[in-house]
This record gives structure tokens, sequence and C-alpha cells, in this order.
């Protein structure tokens, strides 16, 4: 019953998202003025390489033709999907002839190691003590701390990040200013490369990590100050329960419900990388690539890194609803 | 709960003690013997791909500036032409149909191979075999045959006259570089292979690189001598040498304050805050105005001369005098640069050999404005009012009017908003009852100026200052910033852009072929079809001629090509298709805590910038302070 109810219908509709995702996708870049060939040989001719017109053209007509751009939109639509299939996405047209896997690829790891340990830790950080702060909410530590969270959490990320990176870089000079590990090093499993690539994912993180637990510290504390007014915790604190048994178990755990769907799209977006983080920390990561891609109009990377955060983001989604009968027991697929 | 908060505090200290002990900023290189230095280009997107006949490479990663060498390199410093992988000049003969290159001997590639003639046919007739290289159809149209005349010698047949052929191998930010044979003919698909290790012939050999594409280190060959660079300049003093790129201006600065970055090109806002808090910081210029200010490039403003009504040279030049230039100046790089008023920019020889002599034409030049009445527009005291700004900033600038003259240039144009309506009025144009102007359809003019979105590139300074001006002016002006400007230029589709107003001179030797090829009418394509000739696809007959001409003379033949070459600045500045503002500043800051013996403008003895060829040729004269 549930799969022929719930699941089928669910998973055919989690196949047409993506479907339809990727094909936006396909599209959207083709339609922006920003033709991939005119940039590429902008660059070149705008360094000062001297490139007689004449010339040029006849290299525009060889790069559409290398780059995989001849034909209609309809016909590279086709074999788009035909080499996605295959797990292939293309070269890169700005980066040429390097494919978009590899550059995925070297990207991902940073971005993936990066946000989802900031992700997670905000997200715990921020709903823990927002719970306990919103259970709590008569304390002075609780309005206190109810105060900082309102000053940090508007601050725009760019300046706090470039603030963090003033004081402890410049000012104190205890962190590295920029990259994911020191220069001259290249990565390999020692433990001193390890200590390395933490030492410098430190500032970005920490700079994730206070206002992202910012953000969730407020919604938690609403949400449980809510929670907290409902008549079942009522009935709970004039049957005697203990206190802190009332907090974690009825309370918060309540509150945390909505919650872990905010978490769970979080996580899906951080395959889309943290521009502003690694322009500021210049740290790699898949936003920049991202971004440049879009700039260069490198339709090819576009989709590569856009398809697969729209897997990742409509996958969660997908676990997310089957999984929650277990966080919440009052919802059941029949 | 104590606990619990005692092992997290112990986890923390430990943490942060271990990353004191391990993280070095630089990994075992002696920071006393390596120079770091900025990518102008940004961080690399093909890191472990070092094929720069293919695509676009990101070549100031240290490919271009260190690690090879072309035949002739330009230092727009000295204004010589610099003899590298070439013995010496090219030879034509009498109709340019053949040139026979002399090549240097004793040159060796990093891994010890000789240096040849035979690298240098193998290169030509691999671009011209494969369609998939940048400079394919550049040699496919143009090289008949290439073969060598001896182990030092190349002899070029072309299919047609080119009197410049030559020059597609002078690099001046870039060029056709040549291929080591022994690891090419080696390789089947010679488009996708990576090149990796880089093989040059330079002074400096791979070392190591960033897979992410934010550094590269190159180390000093030990057979330094047995390079170009080597043999003209003697040892280069650093042993290794890191480019590396920041993503961001703050971090930039930060690094350079911190002694973590020797050479950087900045934006003006954040050149100025970094010279303001280094002690040990200095610029091109000792004082004021700082910046590099010889830069082979000239900024300015493009019409799209193909629409209406830019189509009308007079509303051009009604635009042109609705410019206040010293207001334009402080609003774009505050005074910080230098006027050109012809299409080249004022330095090296072209002062000499250009602007200097076209000063009384330039004086007698006058503008029609109809009923009998003229306006002579040149002012060669400009620098004179430029100097007054400077002074009411704050700066100190000297009294001396020939100083002045090098400083902010030789001569612009007048601020003369009266003299630009009688133009507008002349060809139709209105004001409304508010004094805004109107088209000659009696329709509000709404005049859309196209930028660059990078806020320290000269489009954008000199779009946003033009915008400002004309919105003084009346005119209902507005920029549009966007990074599609190279498509949109390329098809037209712009009233007004903030490009190049003519392509870069070599920035050494007299010959203009390179600024006006780009006007030539064959180029030029219709609107909505993408046009790789120059942006305001004005063209002319007596271009036309002017190139043809030139294209015939002997470059070498000085008296010859400066005649041809002013007959078109003159022809340009009559139909002022684009404004030629100001010479490219280059906002570079150096830091003297490891380095000292810096190119700036009281000893130029070589280009000041480290994305250029001709860093590795400044090198050898730097010194080290003895700071560790």
């Amino acid at each position: 019953m549930f799969v022929k109810r719930y699941l089928i219908p669910r998973l055919l509709q989690y196949f047409l998202v993506i479907f339809l995702g990727i094909t936006i996708v396909f599209f959207i870049p083709r339609f922006a003025p920003t033709n991939p060939v005119q940039r590429t040989i902008s660059e070149i001719r705008s360094r000062g390489t001297y490139l007689n017109p004449a010339d040029v053209e006849q290299m525009v007509a060889d790069l559409t033709r290398l780059y995989g751009l001849e034909g209609s939109w309809g016909e590279q639509y086709i074999e788009f999907w035909r080499k996605l299939f295959k797990g292939d996405f293309g070269i890169s047209f700005f980066q040429f002839p390097t494919p978009v896997i590899e550059l995925i690829k070297t990207a991902l790891p940073w971005t993936v190691g990066l946000l989802f340990t900031t992700t997670v830790l905000s997200w715990v950080i921020g709903n823990i003590i927002g719970g306990i702060a919103g259970y709590r909410n008569n304390r002075l530590w609780s309005r206190i701390l109810d105060g900082v969270v309102m000053f940090i959490r508007p601050l725009p990320y760019y300046i706090f990040a470039l603030g963090l990176l003033i004081l402890l870089a410049y000012v104190f000079r205890l962190f590295p200013i920029s990259g994911g590990a020191s220069i001259g090093r290249l990565p390999s499993f020692t433990l001193s490369y390890i200590l390395d690539v933490l030492k410098h994912a430190f500032l970005p993180a920490l700079s994730l990590v206070v206002l992202g637990a910012a953000s969730w510290f407020q919604a938690s504390k609403l949400i449980v100050q809510n929670v907290n007014a409902e008549d079942f915790v009522q009935y709970a604190q004039l049957g005697g329960i203990k206190e802190r048994k009332i907090m974690f178990k009825y309370v918060i755990r309540n509150a945390m419900l909505p919650q872990i769907t905010n978490l769970a799209l979080s996580l899906g977006q951080i395959l889309s990388g943290a521009l502003i983080t690694e322009i500021v920390f210049s740290y790699p990561g898949l936003g920049n690539l991202l971004f440049s891609a879009i700039n260069t109009g490198d339709y090819n990377l576009i989709m590569g890194i856009t398809a697969l955060s729209i897997v990742a983001i409509t996958t969660l989604v997908l676990m997310i609803d089957l999984l929650y009968p277990l966080f919440d027991p009052r919802i059941k697929y029949k | 709960m104590k606990k619990l908060v005692r092992a997290f505090a112990l986890v923390t200290g430990l943490v942060l003690f271990a990353f004191m002990a391990f993280g070095q900023s630089i990994d075992q290189l002696p920071r006393e013997d390596t120079l770091i230095a900025g990518i102008l280009t940004g961080r690399v997107g093909t890191p472990g791909n070092f094929n720069a006949w293919v695509g676009w490479k990101w070549n100031d990663r240290g490919m271009q500036n260190l690690a090879n060498e072309p035949l002739w390199s330009v230092d727009f410093a000295t204004g010589e032409i610099v003899n590298c992988l070439a013995a010496g000049d090219p030879v034509y003969n009498d109709d340019f149909t053949h040139v026979s290159i002399p090549l240097r001997k004793g040159v060796k590639w990093a891994d010890g191979t000789p240096f040849t003639a035979d690298d240098v046919v193998f290169t030509v007739e691999t671009l011209i075999a494969e369609p998939g290289f940048n400079d394919h159809s550049s040699f496919a149209t143009e090289v008949e045959r290439v073969y060598k005349s001896g182990d030092y010698q190349v002899e070029f047949d072309l299919k047609q006259p080119n009197s410049r052929f030559h020059t597609k191998f002078l690099d001046r930010w870039g060029c056709t570089w040549i291929m080591p044979k022994h690891i090419f003919e080696k390789v089947e698909d010679k488009l996708t292979f990576e090149f990796n290790p880089f093989i040059g012939c330079g002074p400096y050999k791979l070392h190591s690189y960033d897979p992410n594409g934010y550094w590269t280190i190159w180390e000093k060959r030990e057979d330094w001598q047995n390079t170009p660079t080597g043999m003209n300049f003697g040892e280069p003093v650093p042993k290794y040498v890191i480019l590396q790129t920041y993503s961001d201006e703050g971090s930039k600065i930060v690094a350079q304050l911190t002694h973590q970055l020797d050479v950087v090109d900045l934006s003006a806002e954040g050149f100025v805050a970094t010279l303001a808090q280094g002690r040990t910081i200095r610029a091109y210029q000792p004082g004021f105005p700082w910046v590099v200010n010889n830069d082979p490039c000239i900024t300015g403003i493009v019409f799209n001369t193909a629409i209406e009504p830019y189509n009308n040279p007079e509303v051009r030049w009604a635009l042109l005098l609705a410019i206040d230039i010293v207001e334009y100046l402080g609003q774009a790089v505050d005074g910080q640069a230098t006027l050109s008023p012809v299409h080249i920019p004022a330095l090296g020889a072209y002062p000499e050999y250009y602007i200097e002599p076209m000063q009384e034409w330039l004086k007698e030049f006058k503008l029609d404005l109809g009923n009998g009445e003229v306006f002579y527009p040149y002012d060669p005291d400009v620098a004179l009012r430029i100097a007054e700004y400077a002074k009411n900033r704050g700066y100190y600038v000297t009294d001396d009017p020939e100083e002045l003259k090098k400083m902010f240039g030789i001569g612009w144009y007048k601020y003369a908003p009266d003299v630009a309506a009688k133009l507008l009025e002349k060809n139709g144009f209105s004001r409304d009852k508010n004094g805004k102007w109107l088209l000659p359809d009696g329709t509000p003019w709404k005049l859309e100026l196209l930028e660059k979105t990078d806020t320290s590139h000269h489009s954008f300074k000199n779009g946003n200052a033009a915008v400002q001006q004309w919105k003084k002016f009346g005119i209902d002006a507005e920029y549009i910033a966007t990074d599609a400007h190279a498509t949109l230029q390329g098809n037209g589709e712009f009233q007004v852009t903030s490009s190049w107003p003519a392509a870069e001179p070599w920035g050494a030797g007299v010959d203009l072929y390179r600024v006006l090829d780009q006007f030539n009418s064959e180029y030029m394509k219709p609107l909505g079809v993408l046009n790789q000739a120059h942006n305001s696809r004005w063209s002319s007959p007596e271009m036309d001629d002017i190139i043809r001409r030139l294209k015939a003379t002997d470059p070498t033949d000085v008296e010859a090509t400066v005649a041809i070459g002013t007959e078109a600045l003159k022809l340009l500045l009559k139909e002022m298709p684009s404004i030629p503002t100001y010479g490219y500043a280059g906002f570079i800051t150096w830091d003297e805590y490891y380095w000292t013996n810096w190119p700036g403008s009281e000893n130029p003895y070589a280009g000041p910038y480290a994305h250029w060829g001709t860093f590795k040729h400044m090198l050898p004269f730097l010194q080290k302070t003895g700071n560790k």
C-alpha cells in the first residue's frame, strides 16, 4: 500500500523535478547574452595578444566546433542527455579542454568538507543553545545571549568575514590569510597536512558557524517558546515530570521537527558552494567555480554544478519525506 | 557539564597549539630567497594544463613571465625590443613575401635539450595542421612554407606581402610561443595534451602548483646561463618565485601588509589604502600620482557609429566637449593618470614621434559650429588644471610645467558645454523645459553606456565618469555594467561603451599598424553579426588607404612609418569614433621588506609589472634586503 500509494508517485515526482530542473538549467544560460566563444577570445585579446580580426573569425568557427556548440539547441539538448547518462558533463569551455567532472571533483571535497561541517555544527549549536534559551527565556543569560545574537545576526556576511580576517590574520596573525592549505604543500594523508588544512579552514568555518548558528538560534528559540506554551507541556509540568525531561523530550524534540526539514534543505544547498566565503578567504570550492562559469558563459560547467545541486536537494528532500515518521510518530504513510 | 566544558577547552587548546606548530604559510621555501607576486588574471582554472597554444591558459601564472621566452620581447619601460630566442631583427625581402629570422645559439630548454630552428619550424607546421590551436588560422592563412636554412636560421615564405609577420612572435603581453619539438612530436592529440610539467626556455622551471589554482611555484634553473634572459641580463636573484592569486582585494592588502606578497596589482582604492598603511610598501612613482603611468594602453569611451545619433561625428565631438576632463579624471582615478589627446598613449616613443610634433596641428584644429563660427577645442595646458585639482586634494605636485606634462599629459580638450550645445543644436537636437536634451525627432535622449562589472577596471572607471559628465550636461545617461559586455560589444548591441578606444600599440617602436588595422573596413560586420574589428564599427576609405600603405611600409623605416601613422591619428581625431582619455594607470605596489631595487619611475630599467613577459628581465636586478 505504501509503495503503490505513496512511494511510486513520490519517486516519479522526484525524477520529474530533476528532469525539469536540469532542462531549465540547460536552456537558461543559452538565453543569456554571453557567448562562451566570444568570451574566451575576448579574454585572450584583452590581455594584449594581437589577433588579426580575420583570423579571429576563423578561430570562432574552430572553437564553436571544439566546444560542441554547432547545431541547433534541440540537437545540443539531445546530445547533452546522451552524455549525461554516461556521467559525462562535457568539457569546460573557458577551461578548455578540462572535463567539467574533473573541475567538480577538484572543488567538491573542499566545499563539502567546509560546508557540511559548518552547516551541521551551526545547526547543532544554534538549535541546542536556542532551544535551552527559548525554554529558559526568563533567565538573565538567555536575554543577554539573545541580545548578542540580535547584534551578530544582521551583520552582512562579507563585513563579518573580513573583520575576522583582519582581526585574526592581520592584527593577531594567528591564522593564514587565504587558501585551503599552505603554499607549496601538496595534498597528502599526513598529520601535518590535515592540521594545515584545518588551520586554513578555521577562519572560513568560524565565520559560517557564528552567523549560521545565530540564525538557527533565533529560529529555534522562537519555536521553543511557542511549543512551551502548548497544553501538553503544561500538563507535563503539572504532572510532576522532571523539568530537564520536559525541556529535551517534550519541548525541544517537538521544536526540532521543522528545523530538520530546514537542515536537509541547507545540506542540499551546499553543493552550490559558499561564494562570498570562498572569495574573502580565497578558499577553493564550487562557489567560485560556478560564479566564473556564469560570468564566462561556460554552459557545461554551469550545468554540471547545478545538476549536482538539483539532484542533491531533491534527494535530501525525498529522504526527509521518507524518514519523517522516525522523527514524528504522528506521521504515517498509509 | 563541567567535564564537558573542560574537555572542549582542552581539545580547542590542543588544536590551536597544533595550528601554531604546523601551519606555515609557505611550506619549506626560504622566504628570503622567494619572491611572491600576484596573478593579474586571477585563479587559474586549468592548474594542471600548461598547453598555452589552446584556449585561455592564464599565462601570467609564470609561463610567459618566468619560464618561457619569445623570439622578441617588448619592454615598454625602456622602449626597446629585446632579442630573446631571436638573435637579431627579422630580414624581409623587398616585397615582404619572405622573411628570414636568425635564432640565438646556446639556448637550452629546461630539460637540457638544445633549442634550434627545428623547434620553430615544428611549431608553425603543427599550428597550421591543427585547427583547434589559437594561432591556427593566423599561420594557415599567411604561411606558404616554413623551413630552416641552418640550425639557427628560419625562413618563411608568405602567401601575401606582410611587413609585420614577425610580430606574431613579438611578446607584448603574449604572442605565439615556440613548442619544444622533442616533447610535442611524441604526442598524438596535441590539443588535449596538458604539457605538464611545463618545459620552456626561460630562466625558471616549474616547481609545483596548487591543484586548486591559487598558486604556482617556479624555481630558478641551475643552467640559467643557457636562457636568453640569463644571456641578456644575468642571473635572476630570487631562487623561487611564487605566483599567487587572492579572490578578494581585502586579503591581498592584508597579505602585502604582512609581507606575504611582494608585488601586486590593486584597485585604486586598495592602492591608496596599502600605501597609507604599509611602512615598507612603495609605488611606481615615489610621490603623487604614484601609479604606473607609462603603460602602453589607452583607455576611454567608444561610440557605436553604426547607430544614430552616434553615427554623426559632430554628435561625438559634442559629447567630448561636454566632458570636463579634470573632473572626469578626478572621478575616475583621483587625478592619477596621464591624458592623451590622440588614440595612442602618451608614453615611450609616442610623445616624441607623434604627440609633440602634432601640437601645432592640434592647436589649429577647429570645429565648424555653423553660421561661420568655429571653435578650437585643443587645450595644451590641461596638465596645469589637473595639478590644481591635485593641490586642492592636498597632494604635493611640482610647479614645473614640463614635469606636469610628463605626469598628466601634453594636452587634451577644453571643457566647452556651450560649444557642445551648439554642435547638437546644429544637428537638430533640442532641450525640453527642464533643460534635458531631446533627440532630433523630439524624443528624450536616453544614453546607455555599457561597461564591465569589475569596479577596479578602467572600463568601469571611464564609464562611470563619462555618465556623470553627460548627466551634468543634461543628457539622461546611465551605465549598464554587465559580464556579457564582450558579446554585446561584438554584436553591436550598445550605444556607447567604455572599452579600448583603439587597439593598444606594441609599446615600443613607432609602428601603429596594430592600432589602425582594427578600423579596416574589410573586417567590419553588420549590426547583430559578431564583429571582431573595433567595437565602434567605424571605418572609412581614407583609413583603408592608410592601412594599405602602412602595411606596405617597412616598419623599421621610422620616417615613413611615423608620417603615415600621424595621418591616421589626425583622421581618427577628426572623426572621433572613440574618445581617448587617459593611459592605463597601473596600481601596483611593491613591498621592500624582502626585496628592493624595484624598477620605479626614478630607475625604470624594466617593465614594472609582474604579469608581463619582462618580469623575468627585472629579476636579475632585484636586491635582497637581508630580512628573514
